[in-house]
């Protein structure tokens, strides 16, 4: 007799809604996110924790959602690429990456927005090693650090004159 | 990639944890799961269970009465390096698992999880869909892909913070099995890349200790990859000197050494060396210089044994530098 992979149910708050689905116990929170949810901006990149192409916020810290089951999610706040802009106006750290060069073929850009909302969050006036500290989890196959870089320190100048 | 089915259990306390692991067939435990999901997603662990520690709630560092500081072991990394209560107490525990790959895995994986991480090679770690398809060692069968010629396996031991908790004279306690017992962290390992921990297949880490040391300290932890947090350490070493009131004489010098064999390992010869002694420049380069001769070190990953033991060297030279400096500035 094999045994029987019941399904659970979860109650999973992304972007401040609630969505209620049933999940198995081996769906990550990416699957969930991306298969069930439609909500496509957050990527995979190798599946395995090194690239970080699938970044999400769990309660304001930065995780790897492929490596996230989504049973594990219950109570607790995810925040998508999807959340971020509001009422179609992006965010400040979004308007940077466009201004400076920061979003290449894109596919990373996902991750490396979130994971600099998360920094920002932390510490709004960060320097470049703070930056590099930060996005040391993140590859992009454009190669296109410095912009990546530029654009995450102007946010962080732009938010800062805004006051 | 997906990962291959399993039922997810998730108890309310190490010991119940210890008793489903005992009970169920065929049970895995995970903690942060960033190791883990990455093998079982290679098809290298395919646990019919998996029994989650992701639910329990770790309790706050405190210091005992007695001057022991007192870690949970699910506390996750980045707790660990952000920790007021450790950056006083334990502050080369905070810096090593500061250092541990990214903030994205720190945010997930656990003090208890990265002192169980499992051996690591360059040949296992990986899909075996395409390559090295026939089993090796680690994979139940007979055979080494990295030492074609060798009757054992050479996988490697790859946690940041078990040379810092080794330096730090850490104990730890386990729950499972026969009840709760208590080890030295350099008694968890057998020396055996195949089964590298000396606890039962039952016996889970709870609780991490660390005695308060008294005097003038110094400390330094120095880790060497060449793709930074995105890979494994080439290697790492933890270094903490206690000074004597002069605030240069070594009264006692710990270096230990990680990566590069199948546990980590304490420089005893270069430790010897530094005891008693005036921290000067010199010492110091004769003691980075000394300390390749009497460690093991096994290639990995790529890196030959001449250039781990070159890197080695310089990267001993730092965290003794960091630390004898510490030292010195207290005056």
């Amino acid at each position: 007799m094999g045994t029987t992979h019941r399904k659970q149910l979860l109650s999973l708050s992304v972007n401040g809604e609630i969505y209620e689905l049933a999940v198995e116990c081996q769906e990550t929170l990416l699957e969930v996110l991306r298969d069930r949810l439609g909500l496509t901006g957050t990527k995979e990149g190798c599946g395995t924790g090194e690239c970080g192409s699938c970044t999400v916020l769990l309660d304001g810290e930065p995780i790897l959602a492929c490596l996230m089951l989504a049973l594990d999610c219950e109570n607790k706040e995810i925040e998508t690429i999807e959340g971020l802009a509001r009422g179609g106006r992006l965010t400040q750290i979004q308007e940077s990456f466009l201004d400076k060069g920061g979003v290449q073929c894109g596919f990373c850009t996902p991750g490396m927005v979130m994971a600099s909302t998360a920094l920002l969050k932390r510490n709004p006036n960060p320097n470049r090693e703070d930056v590099m500290e930060s996005l040391e989890g993140h590859l992009c196959r454009c190669t296109g650090y410095n912009k990546i870089m530029e654009s995450v320190l102007d946010a962080a100048k732009s938010c800062s004159e805004k006051g | 990639m997906y990962l291959p089915k399993f039922t997810l259990e998730r108890p309310a306390s190490s010991e119940e944890a210890a008793t489903l692991l005992m009970v169920k067939e065929n049970a895995g435990l995970v903690a942060g799961g960033t190791e883990l999901f990455p093998r079982m997603k290679y098809g290298l662990s395919t646990p019919d269970v998996l029994v989650s520690l992701k639910g329990l709630r770790p309790s706050k560092p405190e210091t005992t009465g007695e001057g022991i500081l007192v870690l949970d072991a699910n506390l996750s990394l980045t707790a660990v390096n952000e920790s007021a209560e450790i950056r006083r107490s334990a502050p080369l525990l905070a810096m090593a698992a500061g250092k541990v790959a990214t903030r994205e895995i720190r945010n997930m994986g656990t003090l208890g999880g990265n002192l169980c991480q499992e051996t690591r090679c360059l040949y296992y770690n990986q899909s075996h869909t395409f390559q090295f398809k026939a089993p090796c060692f680690k994979r139940g069968g007979t055979q080494c892909y990295f030492i074609p010629k060798g009757n054992k396996c050479w996988a490697v031991y790859m946690s940041d913070t078990s040379p810092a908790l080794l330096c730090l004279d850490a104990r730890m306690t386990l729950v499972g099995g026969k009840g709760e017992r208590e080890i030295g962290v350099e008694t968890l390992y057998t020396h055996d890349p195949l089964h590298p921990f000396s606890l039962t297949p039952y016996e889970i880490v709870t609780k991490v200790m660390i005695p308060q040391k008294q005097g003038p300290m110094g400390y330094g932890f120095a880790k060497f990859s060449i793709r930074g947090g995105l890979e494994f350490a080439a290697v790492n070493v933890a270094v903490l000197l206690e000074g004597e009131d002069d605030f240069s004489t070594c009264s006692r010098a710990r270096i230990a050494v990680g990566a590069v064999s199948d546990s980590p390992q304490r420089a005893l010869e270069v430790e010897a060396l530094l005891n008693g002694s005036s921290l000067s420049d010199d010492l110091i380069h004769e003691a980075s210089q000394k300390i390749s001769r009497s460690l093991k070190i096994v290639p990995h990953h790529g890196y030959s044994k001449a250039f781990l033991a070159e890197c080695l060297k310089s990267q001993t030279r730092e965290a003794l530098t960091d630390a004898a400096k510490m030292i010195s500035d207290r005056k």
